[in-house]
């Protein structure tokens, strides 16, 4: 886990860094997952998410909110992605178990992903990212 | 002055009103305008008063783009944002309204006293288990994708007609709690299928449902007349249009991104991504929008039904006795008619994170408060103070009828996360007899009384400049966070 959340006063923004793409878009979700629900997540229930897009943002942007649909629909709190990204297209497999109120109810519900703030930029270090969730 | 120091550039007009000229951010076609005290301005980050000047950049803006004194640094238009588009030049944007579409505020009043709910844990437990709360919440009553449909068609009306309240309520609602522009067409399966086992529930954030007492009357005649006197309990419910709504900005958004391109519409945020409001991708987002917005309307309806259920049942008072005061969007966009330049013109409105304040004679006010003004609800945090206000004739010349929503925020939650601990937030308002319930410590952290700014100042600034009059002050007695 490579990403940290960033002071931001009406919403919440995460700083992500990874050494490749894929693993900054699975960090992303990870991070979205742990707002939501917290740090105790399982696996044991697997999904996958296909996207195209017509830009890296978008398409960072497209995949965290097909998450956050796929989450609140079928009631899965995911543990882990694993995010495999070709050009503009994108697959991930999606690791984790039911909903449970006990358990993950330390979170805060996500409204959206967005486009304010959000920039992906790479060095010789590898990728970095800043999103913000609206909360 | 502090704000100065903000983005060079920005001129005071008065006491309380500032300019952000043309020129702040390139592309400006308007000034920006916004509201603020000394001590609130201390508190205005960079970040809002440049998505300010964002807003003044969008074809189609009338006169200003607007910020109330609750002003703060969003995605889009700031939090506190208002501005008026030209039906013919002018466009429509996601980024004017938000994620939670037609997020809003209500009222109700009872007959109990503070003896009856002070100190009463059983009373926030029994509203606790009745409604549904916090993250991945699912509705204990029985919507189908017939009553989704009736939801997002007739909104609080569908609630209404199908027993979840009685035709008065209706009156008490911004635009009767319900838009008849809204386009079922236009809301995609995804967003239904978020909608059905939401409605009725209040979701989390900074959502809340909470007792309280009034604590003073400012203005005797307009108190009388919204039905409020000192000492008496009343229910207040904040919530919007759940998942389905936050899914209709997503879907949309990702559609006028592409319009954006199409029309040629050069914008310095992707999250203002707009359309011409009378384009087929303009008309889609404005039905889908308010389908959100009735869906919204009927859920707060559900949720006042549940409320008065269980307070009818624990005091054994009349469902009726539980009159709503009012119902107030601020997340939305709408058409309405505004004086511009002294001719009267139908504009499309956005509020993010504004509220409606139609002055005295001004449409869609009940018949029996057109002299007094539209109530106008103000919610406080869970410690401080939460308002009731009316419209004024200065709200109708100045911002489009529109005053401030809330406190704003002041700490982010990481900040919160750092410096309070759930179980001493609760401890503390147990201390000034606040009884608080939510889903964890961590809810109840991310949301205490001391992340937000005074709520006192910003209603009291608006109520200096004349975007609404204070009418009566609520204290929290109990609250349930989402």
């Amino acid at each position: 886990m490579s990403f940290e959340e960033v002071s931001h006063t009406a919403d919440v923004k995460i700083r992500a860094c990874a050494p490749t793409l894929d693993a900054l878009f699975s960090d992303a979700c990870d991070a979205l997952m742990q707002v939501m629900y917290g740090n105790s997540r399982e696996g044991g229930i697997q999904t996958e998410i296909e996207i195209d897009a017509a830009d890296i943002e978008s398409l960072i942007l497209d995949f965290l909110s097909e998450v956050l649909f796929v989450s609140d629909v079928e009631g899965i709190v995911f543990s882990k992605a694993k995010v495999q990204i070709a050009g503009l297209h994108l697959h991930a497999l999606l690791d984790g178990e039911p909903f449970d109120k006990r358990k993950h109810s330390v979170g805060t519900e996500v409204k959206g992903i967005s486009y304010s703030g959000l920039s992906i930029g790479h060095d010789a270090n590898g990728y970095m990212l800043d999103i913000i969730f609206d909360v | 002055m502090v704000i100065l120091h903000v983005l060079p550039g920005i001129k005071q007009i008065n006491t309380y009103e500032w300019e952000v000229p043309v020129g702040t951010v390139a592309n400006m076609r308007v000034p920006g305008k916004f509201f603020l005290s000394e001590s609130l301005g201390k508190l205005l980050e960079p970040g809002a008063v440049q998505q300010l000047a964002n807003v003044a950049t969008m074809p189609g803006i009338i006169k200003n783009a607007l910020a109330m004194p609750d002003i703060h640094w969003g995605y889009g238009f700031p939090i506190g944002g208002v501005a008026a588009f030209d039906l013919t030049e002018g466009v429509i944007s996601p980024g004017g309204v938000g994620f939670d579409i037609n997020c809003g505020v209500r009222l109700l009043t009872t007959p109990l006293s503070k003896k009856d709910v002070s100190g009463r844990r059983d009373l926030i437990d029994q509203l606790y288990q009745a409604v549904p709360t916090g993250v991945g919440s699912k509705s204990t009553l029985r919507v189908d994708a017939r009553a989704l449909d009736g939801m997002m068609v007739k909104g609080a009306r569908w609630a209404v007609d199908n027993g979840y309240g009685i035709p008065r309520d209706l009156v008490r609602c911004e635009e009767g709690g319900s838009m008849k522009e809204a386009d079922t067409c236009a809301v995609s399966p995804k967003a239904k299928q978020r909608g059905v086992p939401q409605g009725g529930t209040l979701g989390s954030g900074n959502h809340f449902l909470e007792m309280q007492i009034v604590s003073e009357i400012f203005d005797d005649p307009a108190a009388k007349a919204f039905g409020l006197a000192n000492n008496q309990i009343c229910c207040m419910i904040h919530c919007g249009s759940r998942g389905l709504g936050h899914q209709v900005c997503t879907d949309h958004l990702k559609v006028l991104e592409g319009a954006t391109k199409r029309y040629q519409i050069k914008l310095p945020d992707r999250q203002l991504a707009c359309a011409p409001i009378s384009s087929p991708e303009g008309r889609a987002y404005f039905g889908a929008m308010a389908a959100s917005a009735n869906y919204a309307w009927a859920n707060r309806q559900m949720i006042t039904h549940t409320v008065r259920q269980v307070l009818a049942r624990m005091y054994r008072i009349e469902y009726e006795d539980m009159p709503l005061v009012y119902d107030v969007a601020h997340n939305v966009a709408k058409f309405e008619e505004h004086m511009v330049d002294g001719r009267r013109r139908k504009v499309c409105v956005h509020r993010k994170g504004a509220t409606r304040a139609f002055g005295p004679d001004a449409p869609d006010i009940p018949v029996e408060l057109a002299s007094i003004g539209q109530p106008v609800i103000i919610p406080g945090s869970m410690g401080t103070s939460s308002f009731v206000l009316r419209g004024t004739a200065i709200a109708m010349e100045r911002t489009f009828g529109s005053t401030c929503h809330g406190a704003g925020r002041v700490m982010s939650r990481t900040q919160a996360k750092k410096s309070l601990s759930g179980r001493e937030v609760v401890a503390n308002l147990a201390k000034k007899g606040i009884i608080v319930r939510g889903p964890s410590d961590a809810a109840i952290s991310d949301e205490a009384p001391e992340v937000y700014k005074p709520s006192d100042e910003v209603v009291r600034v608006v109520h200096e400049v004349g975007l609404s009059h204070r009418v009566a002050r609520l204290e929290p007695l109990g609250v349930i966070k989402g």
